[in-house]
């Protein structure tokens, strides 16, 4: 409908015409034919009439017709914005008939929307009922547990993942994953867990603790993983710690013995040589202390530690070898397992790493790119061969890679660690026979379980509301994500002027997510700025915020990127989108804080719209459709965010039902609207 | 008489191995690390060589493989003595070329036989 002073133009310069046409008609008469005065009247009266009939009819339309018009067309915005609101008023002018029809569809819908409310509330209740249950398990388990999608988003994380990750700005629902442990093995070995739900581990390096994760695929629609964390620092650190002094004293009580052994029969067989009986009696002196002093140590040794911990686990050497298999993908070497696969006795995450780290160092030292790992059975010992096209390994190269750490970390377990944790030894087998490959040996602990593992049952469906896993992959194309599920940030500032080129700076910036088409209401940015400026008592008089108040905040090269942070993937959203942006884009100050991403305007959708309704302001809007700001809450800038958020999600359907589905519709709508002169 | 090189960081272990194996009717010499076991065997290659794996510098293994990798040297008779009593260590030193293994604490009288039996058979090993 063309808008209200469209019309009003339309309409007097209409009547303007007639009139001007009438009374040169009337001139001309009055010149060319001089009428009697019986005539002149009518004549006059006939020139005017159009002019006044246009008149009449123009006021007649606007109020039977127009007017009705922009009422219905207002009445339908806040129907379809919130449909169940009261205060319907009735219909006027030449579309009163419309009345019963409209009362007829307005009834018809809202008691369809009562009977999905109350099927959608039956059907919450029961899922709430379960997730309360979920919740109170989760609550209750010690373990941390995290579920994540397809795209490594976070799903789920139970009470003590948050009590884990409790100094961790990344832990969150729908951030990524990388965000909290930024691992590329971890991110790898998600993307390639086995479908049939078979648990694989990692052993992940913190800056100051080990993390072991079992992960595990989940074979639910949304096709994401099952993450259980452990701190296994403590225990590794006491582990290791014990296994190295139990190695360092056993050889040397044995050496002790042995002299001591040697000693005492020469001793028994001397006779004649006074001079070497005597070096003999002070051998066994020496070594009787020695001895005394090592089983000292050894007694003390095996008090403080309970023997019976063990930290082998049952492990099939094809799940090994898969991972193993992912993990050098990066290294750009080929892995090709051989053998019959069997059952080992292993620490998995250790031993993984230490296969990993083995093949960087024979990829690095003699440039092998294709390692073939043979599974070969003993009588008590699985052999883990690794064999290689090339020259064989020297004894002496591998005496130093024993002393290697497997992470970059000050507090990561050793090669030879590892070694001594599975009663396990290195050596290199040059090749036996002409054109075979040489070989490097690792003899493991073979396990009593002989059979293949058996296909798992499919698990059971998953049952919590997990729709962020629909939402498409963050690398798709940002354009034809549909809006609905697009997440979005929308924020506003607060300035301490409106010429921000001439040096007006930002004094509060806060925003709000909404994700799947709900404003989250717990997942806020709000933070004031010290704009490094006085605040003008104008600008006070709107935000009410003070010099005072913004005294202790941090300036905004420092809020920046905390809010570049919390933008995340999202998309920025906000009222009159070219003031914030602005804002934000004259604070820029390095790679951090840079926004980029695209931007949807309130103000542009509300006028494409509704051209031809007056008033687009935040306040209008928010009388319109009948949004409320908690008292106190207008002109704070988390406030107006929240409002905004809330208009954005109005306008939402309506623009659906305009044909505009997706960011890039809805992009080209806006740039449309930009382009268009405004009133 | 069979010459014997004792090769061995404990100076007690070497006194008592010395004269024993001299009881045993072997004519004996001992070194303390690989490096000295290198220069007494490139002076005079022993009939046999009693070597422990725990060395500083050099490890007992590394010398082993470097005898092993010198034709002279290739087929010397080598008992190894470790106070590591794991059978791991064990497998290893026979992979690497080992024709015997003694873990200490050991009977004497048992390592002489072992000496003897391989001096009449270097093949027999184990």
């Amino acid at each position: 409908m063309p808008s209200r002073q469209n019309l009003l133009g339309l309409w007097l310069l209409l009547t303007g015409t007639c009139l001007v046409t009438g009374l040169g008609v009337l001139l001309w008469l009055e010149s060319a034919l001089q009428p009697s005065s019986p005539i002149r009247p009518v004549l006059w009266c006939l020139g005017l009439a159009p002019a006044l009939l246009c008149l009449l009819l123009g006021w007649l339309l606007e109020r039977r017709l127009f007017r009705p018009l922009r009422q219905f067309q207002v009445l339908l915005a806040r129907l379809v914005a919130s449909p169940d609101a009261q205060g319907d008023y009735p219909l006027e002018g030449w579309l009163r008939p419309l009345q019963p029809d409209l009362d007829h569809i307005r009834d018809g819908w809202r008691l369809d929307r009562a009977r999905i409310h109350a099927a959608h509330t039956q059907g919450a209740q029961a899922a709430e009922r379960i997730q309360q249950e979920l919740e109170a398990l989760l609550q209750v388990l010690d373990l941390p547990l995290l579920i994540c999608d397809r795209h490594q988003r976070l799903l789920l994380f139970n009470p003590a993942a948050a009590e884990m990750f409790h100094d961790q700005p990344g832990l969150g629902l729908g951030r990524p994953l990388s965000q909290l442990l930024p691992h590329p093995s971890l991110a790898d070995a998600l993307q390639h867990l086995p479908e049939d739900g078979t648990p694989h581990q990692l052993l992940l390096p913190g800056e100051h603790h080990w993390l072991r994760c079992q992960l595990r695929r989940l074979g639910a629609y949304h096709g994401g993983a099952l993450i259980t964390l452990q701190d296994t620092t403590a225990a590794l650190e006491h582990d290791q710690r014990w296994r190295r002094t139990l190695a360092q004293l056993l050889p040397r009580l044995r050496g002790h013995c042995g002299s001591l052994n040697s000693a005492t029969e020469a001793l028994l067989q001397v006779a004649g040589n006074p001079k070497l009986k005597q070096r003999l009696e002070r051998a066994i002196e020496q070594e009787s202390q020695a001895l005394a002093g090592q089983v000292e140590q050894l007694t003390h040794l095996v008090e403080a530690h309970q023997l019976s911990q063990s930290s082998l686990e049952e492990t099939w050497s094809n799940d090994l070898c898969g991972a193993l298999k992912a993990q050098l993908v990066q290294q750009k070497v080929s892995l090709t397992p051989i053998g019959i696969p069997a059952w080992m006795k292993v620490d998995g995450p250790a031993l993984l790493a230490l296969l990993q780290l083995l093949i960087k160092q024979l990829s690095t030292a003699l440039q092998v790119n294709q390692v073939e790992l043979e599974v070969l059975l003993g009588n008590r010992r699985v052999y883990l061969d690794l064999s290689w096209p090339g020259e064989a390994l020297s004894e002496q190269q591998l005496q130093q890679w024993r002393s290697l750490p497997l992470f970059d970390e000050p507090l990561s377990p050793r090669i030879e660690d590892v070694l001594e944790q599975h009663g396990a030894d290195l050596w290199s087998l040059p090749p036996q026979q002409p054109g075979q490959p040489p070989r490097l040996r690792l003899p493991l602990p073979a396990s009593r379980r002989g059979i293949e593992p058996l296909p798992r049952p499919a698990p059971r469906p998953e049952f919590h509301d997990f729709s962020i896993a629909d939402l498409p992959a963050p690398s798709s194309d940002l354009a034809e994500m549909p809006l609905q599920q697009l997440e979005m940030v929308v924020f506003d500032t607060e300035t301490t002027g409106l010429d921000l080129c001439r040096g007006d700076k930002i004094i509060s910036l806060a925003a709000c997510r909404i994700l799947n088409g709900r404003l989250l209401a717990d997942d806020a940015f709000d933070q004031r700025v010290n704009p490094q400026r006085p605040i003008p008592a104008e600008s006070t008089a709107i935000h009410h915020l003070t010099d005072a108040d913004v005294a202790q905040s941090p300036p905004i090269e420092v809020v920046l990127p905390r809010f570049r942070h919390y933008v995340g993937n999202g998309v920025l959203v906000a009222h009159n989108a070219v003031f914030d942006l602005l804002a934000l884009q004259l604070s820029e100050s390095g790679e951090n804080s840079e926004f980029t991403m695209p931007v949807l305007d309130t103000l542009l959708l509300s006028r494409a719209i509704d051209p031809s309704l007056e008033g687009h302001g935040l306040d209008a809007l928010a009388e319109r459709f009948e949004l409320v700001f908690p008292p106190g809450t207008r002109h704070t800038a988390l406030g107006d965010a929240r409002v905004t958020a809330e208009l954005l999600l109005v306008l939402l359907p309506r623009l659906a039902s305009r044909g505009v589905h997706t960011l890039g519709d809805v992009l080209a709508l806006q740039r449309r609207i930009e382009q268009e002169p405004h009133g | 008489m069979p010459h014997v090189l004792v090769v061995d960081d404990e100076p007690n272990i070497l006194l008592s191995l010395e004269f024993l194996m001299q009881q045993a009717g072997f004519s004996v010499a001992t070194a303390p690390d690989a490096e000295r076991a290198l220069e007494l065997i490139g002076q005079q290659c022993p009939d046999l060589l009693l070597l422990d794996i725990s060395l500083p510098g050099m490890s007992g293994f590394d010398l082993l493989e470097r005898l092993r990798a010198d034709d002279a040297t290739r087929h010397l008779p080598v008992v190894m003595l470790t106070a590591h009593g794991r059978e791991v260590e064990k497998e290893k030193g026979m992979a690497l070329g080992a024709n015997d293994y003694v873990t200490k604490p050991f009977s004497t009288r048992e390592l002489v036989s072992r000496v003897q039996t391989l001096l009449a058979d270097p093949q027999q090993g184990g």
